[in-house]
């Protein structure tokens, strides 16, 4: 097993991720999923709130699949800059949608 | 290959750049979500203007079972990613072994979501039918929605499944080793791109109430 954290910027995939950070990712991913349902269950009447939750659960389970199933914490920087550009970019559409549809 | 001049490339023939294939899948990947991200952008649309009707229509939805599939996908995410981990210790056995797992569970998903959507049809909410000509107008929106977003989800589950029984195949056959890994590596960004939309779909679908 190697681990080369330090050099997260490394050009080619030299990090190989342990069987065991594999399966704590998934752990933490289940208990963000129960976390999600039982706020939908038992929160019913917190509408708005269970909304963002919600969708805030679901975006801190979305890094973490990118980050350690999908090795975006060991590539080179490049490809988390992609990525906001990306989701910058949806979330700019999504904003100003909003914008106009609430504004009629 | 000859060349008039006579000249030869110092790259002859050795075409392989694994840096360049990630950075392509992942190229791809963003026209994936954007692709999703257009849905998104309409259901955000129409749930803005028929909150209640979306509301009660989600509470039709099985929250169980769109529970199991999802840690189904999730777990299916980590056994790809450890076969990545076992091909790039050289262990070709356990890399297939966990690469037949994720195809096995993403069947158990398809699976999963033909009960679901069997059942939505027997109730006749699929688009078209009489009981959705009827519905007030934001329930059957959310109920085209609901199918127009899980089936394109399970095209790519599909695509998912078929892409990494590929590399089952090419690993058997030697072709992918300790060295050379890419397709794997863009199997799995695949299959992760799969289960990441899943993630917005379920508590979009499912749990927002």
């Amino acid at each position: 097993m190697e681990h080369k954290n330090e050099q997260p910027n490394e050009a080619q995939g030299h990090h190989i991720s342990s069987y065991k950070e594999h399966f704590s990712t998934l752990a933490a991913l289940l208990l963000l999923t129960v976390l999600t349902v039982a706020v939908s269950v038992f929160g019913a009447d917190l509408r708005s709130l269970s909304v963002a939750t919600a969708l805030l659960i679901a975006t801190i389970k979305a890094l973490v699949v990118a980050y350690y199933f999908m090795h975006l914490k060991y590539e080179h920087k490049l490809y988390r800059w992609l990525l906001l550009v990306v989701v910058l970019l949806f979330v700019l559409f999504l904003v100003v949608t909003s914008i106009e549809y609430l504004n009629r | 290959m000859e060349h008039a001049t006579g000249l030869v490339l110092p790259n002859s023939g050795h075409n392989r750049d694994a840096e360049a294939s990630k950075m392509g899948m992942w190229l791809f990947l963003f026209t994936e979500l954007l692709l999703f991200g257009g849905l998104f952008l309409v259901y955000m649309v129409y749930r803005m203007l028929n909150a209640e009707a979306f509301l009660l229509a989600s509470f039709e939805l099985n929250i169980a079972l769109g529970t199991i599939n999802t840690v189904v996908l999730l777990v299916s995410s980590m056994t790809i990613a450890m076969a990545i981990t076992a091909i790039q210790k050289g262990d070709r056995k356990t890399s297939v072994l966990l690469l037949y797992v994720t195809v096995a569970l993403s069947l158990v998903f398809m699976v999963i979501k033909f009960f679901e959507w069997s059942a939505k049809i027997n109730y006749g909410y699929f688009p078209g039918m009489e009981v959705y000509q009827n519905l007030p107008a934001g329930e059957s929106l959310f109920f085209f929605l609901y199918f127009f977003m899980t089936s394109l989800h399970a095209l790519h589950v599909i695509i998912g499944a078929v892409f990494i029984a590929v590399v089952i195949y090419r690993t058997n056959k030697g072709f992918v080793t300790a060295e050379k890994y890419t397709l794997t590596e863009n199997a799995g960004l695949y299959w992760h791109l799969v289960d990441l939309i899943w993630i917005f779909l379920f508590p979009l679908l499912y749990l927002i109430h």
